[in-house]
């Protein structure tokens, strides 16, 4: 089949499959919930179910490893993409595993849940993957918009609604800010497709300067708040802490992993001839990014909100890797992503598992942990210690790697700061980790343990983190591998 | 035919006042409205540069239309969840929503 213009489009639906795979697995999780009485459904079906789904949309996004092909000039299937598809996949396989008795316990609509989550890894999954501003303006907003409802979905607690509110309104500015920025670059290269926006752009642009600068000014804006870069960060914590914790633990994954796949997409594609016009913007970011999120970390009391804040931190220090963008950063900068990751859910998993029990996320409460529930202490501890950059732990190793690139990239200055930041944020994961392990345990003393899937999810991540930290050259090559496609 | 300068000063206009409408209105509709005012320049730029730029290609066209129907879309969702916090809160103004700080 041809378009009007006479480009041959490849319409092979198999390309599409993980996507395909997750989206229609959505819609029967939305169906079975409808006729849940009738079908005489257990309360493990629909979490079941949409393992399922997830499961055969790894396997299929494994078929595509090693290719590199086009659907239709819209979605490039090349190991990127593989390597997102499957990041996504594995990621709400382990916040479903891991969550389903906080989600029938405190989330208002399960079946709507399970749904608008596979929607949203669809949408995630078509970010990485898109080579056309419209498709990925599309994913973009397929992924927030689950994600806008998701946030709500709180049961008894009026957090849920007014964080989802700020969600929505700074996302809709956010996204008006992001495609007023692609119109100016759609106007500038003539033409919504990458290659052709390279194409465009590298033929020179004197003649458009003032355009093309409101355009990558407003897209950075636009990509900032999605990815929670300071200045545009401050919906994070209230989303964060408004959330369901799954939805929390989502969000600070996917949201933002696939909000870095666009920006790598971007940058080091179609907007790369422009790299003198945003590169200073993108460095500006990062630095206030790392310095206000690591600051502001220090004086959080509620445990979701101490890792938006520490979330925050990281993407500083991802940031830099967009500043310096080569081969190196880039495959650096995934590397440091799957570890931030994995680190990220085990701590979320935890929190899950400690609210199931108790009830309270306040960083207080968790005093004495360390003698009710040695393990789950043990699994926040490794996971805060990570994110801290502790040696033998997936975040030393992952972030070594990811300050060296940028440091032989010849942003030496902004390692310094990163530096100094990550030793700021060292002082407040040790906060954390003092509750747990120098105080007794006030009220019910009992000692508890987790339910078997809560072990099964924190178990995985635990060693996950382990592994990382210890032997990384698997995960190295596999970053290696996916980067190349975007600088062949 | 009128110089694409004005077009484009319109939607700059348009966008301007989008922007200070969020900045500076309380209510949450008030709000989600000037986005569609910012959604708006979105879609007259795209046009333009459309019509001016390639003639034979309707990317910027589509991404109009895409831009309008998406628009559309996340008015119902967003006043979705206003009407939730006006249940919970008897107001739709966003001051109200202010138990989460720093």
């Amino acid at each position: 089949m041809t378009d009007i213009l006479g480009n041959d489009l490849n319409l092979q639906y198999e390309l599409l499959g993980p996507e395909i795979a997750v989206a229609v697995t959505a819609m029967l999780v939305l169906f079975a919930d409808a006729f849940r009485k009738e079908l005489n459904l257990g309360r493990f079906a629909l979490p079941a179910l949409s393992v399922v789904g997830l499961v055969i949309a790894l396997i299929l996004s494994a078929l595509w490893i090693d290719e590199n092909e086009d659907f239709a000039r819209l979605v490039q299937v090349d190991n990127f993409t593989t390597f997102f598809r499957i990041l996504f996949a594995a990621v709400t396989i382990v916040v479903i595993v891991g969550s389903h008795e906080y989600v029938s316990k405190h989330v208002s609509h399960v079946g709507e849940f399970y749904s608008l989550l596979l929607f949203s890894t669809a949408g995630a999954m078509l970010m990485a993957g898109a080579r056309d501003l419209l498709t990925a303006y599309l994913a973009i907003e397929v992924m927030s918009f689950s994600l806008y409802i998701l946030v709500s979905q709180t049961r008894n607690d009026t957090r849920g609604g007014e964080a989802s509110l700020k969600y929505v309104l700074l996302g809709g500015v956010a996204s008006a800010m992001l495609l007023y920025g692609l119109s100016f670059i759609y106007g500038v290269a003539g033409s919504t497709q990458y290659s052709e926006i390279a194409a465009g752009l590298a033929n020179g642009t004197s003649d458009v300067e003032l355009p093309l600068l409101l355009g990558l000014a407003l897209v950075v804006a636009g990509l900032g708040f999605k990815a929670s870069a300071v200045p545009f960060h401050m919906w994070t914590p209230d989303a964060y802490e408004g959330a369901p914790i799954p939805i929390t633990a989502y969000l600070s994954a996917t949201s933002k992993a696939a909000t870095f796949a666009l920006l790598l997409r971007w940058f080091a594609g179609p907007l790369l001839p422009a790299i003198d016009d945003w590169q200073w913007m993108v460095s500006a970011i990062a630095v206030a990014t790392m310095v206000v999120g690591n600051l502001v970390a220090l004086q959080q009391t509620n445990i979701k909100r101490l890792l938006a804040y520490s979330s925050i931190g990281q993407v500083g220090f991802m940031l830099m890797a967009i500043t310096a963008i080569s081969d190196e950063t880039g495959s650096a900068l995934l590397l440091h992503l799957t570890g931030y990751v994995i680190t990220n859910l085990a701590l979320f998993m935890a929190v899950v598992a400690f609210y199931n029990r108790t009830g309270t996320e306040e960083i207080a409460d968790f005093r004495g942990l360390a003698q009710t529930n040695p393990y789950l202490a043990l699994v926040i501890t490794v996971g805060l210690f990570s994110l801290a950059g502790m040696p033998l732990l997936a975040g030393f190793l992952t972030k070594f790697i990811l300050f060296q690139s940028v440091v032989s990239a010849g942003f030496t200055w902004l390692v310094v700061i990163a530096l100094v930041a990550s030793t700021v944020s060292l002082y407040y994961y040790l906060q954390v980790i003092r509750h747990m392990y120098l105080y007794e345990p006030e009220g019910d003393t009992s000692r508890w343990r987790l339910t078997p899937t809560g072990y099964l999810a924190t178990g995985a991540l635990f060693i996950g983190v382990v592994w990382v930290g210890i032997y990384a050259t698997p995960f190295y090559t596999v970053a290696d591998r996916a980067i190349a496609p975007l600088f062949a | 035919m009128i110089p694409l300068e004005n077009f484009l000063i319109l939607s700059g206009i348009l966008f301007a006042t989008g922007l200070y409408g969020v900045l500076a209105r309380r209510s949450a509709i008030l709000i989600l409205m000037s986005v569609e005012l910012m959604l708006a320049a979105v879609s007259i730029n795209f046009i333009a540069f459309a019509a001016y730029l390639d003639g034979e290609a309707f990317s910027g066209l589509v991404f109009a239309l895409f831009v309008i129907t998406v628009a559309a879309a996340e008015v119902g969702l967003a006043l979705g969840i206003v009407l939730r916090l006006f249940r919970e809160r008897r107001t739709s103004y966003v001051d109200a929503a202010d138990s989460l700080k720093w």
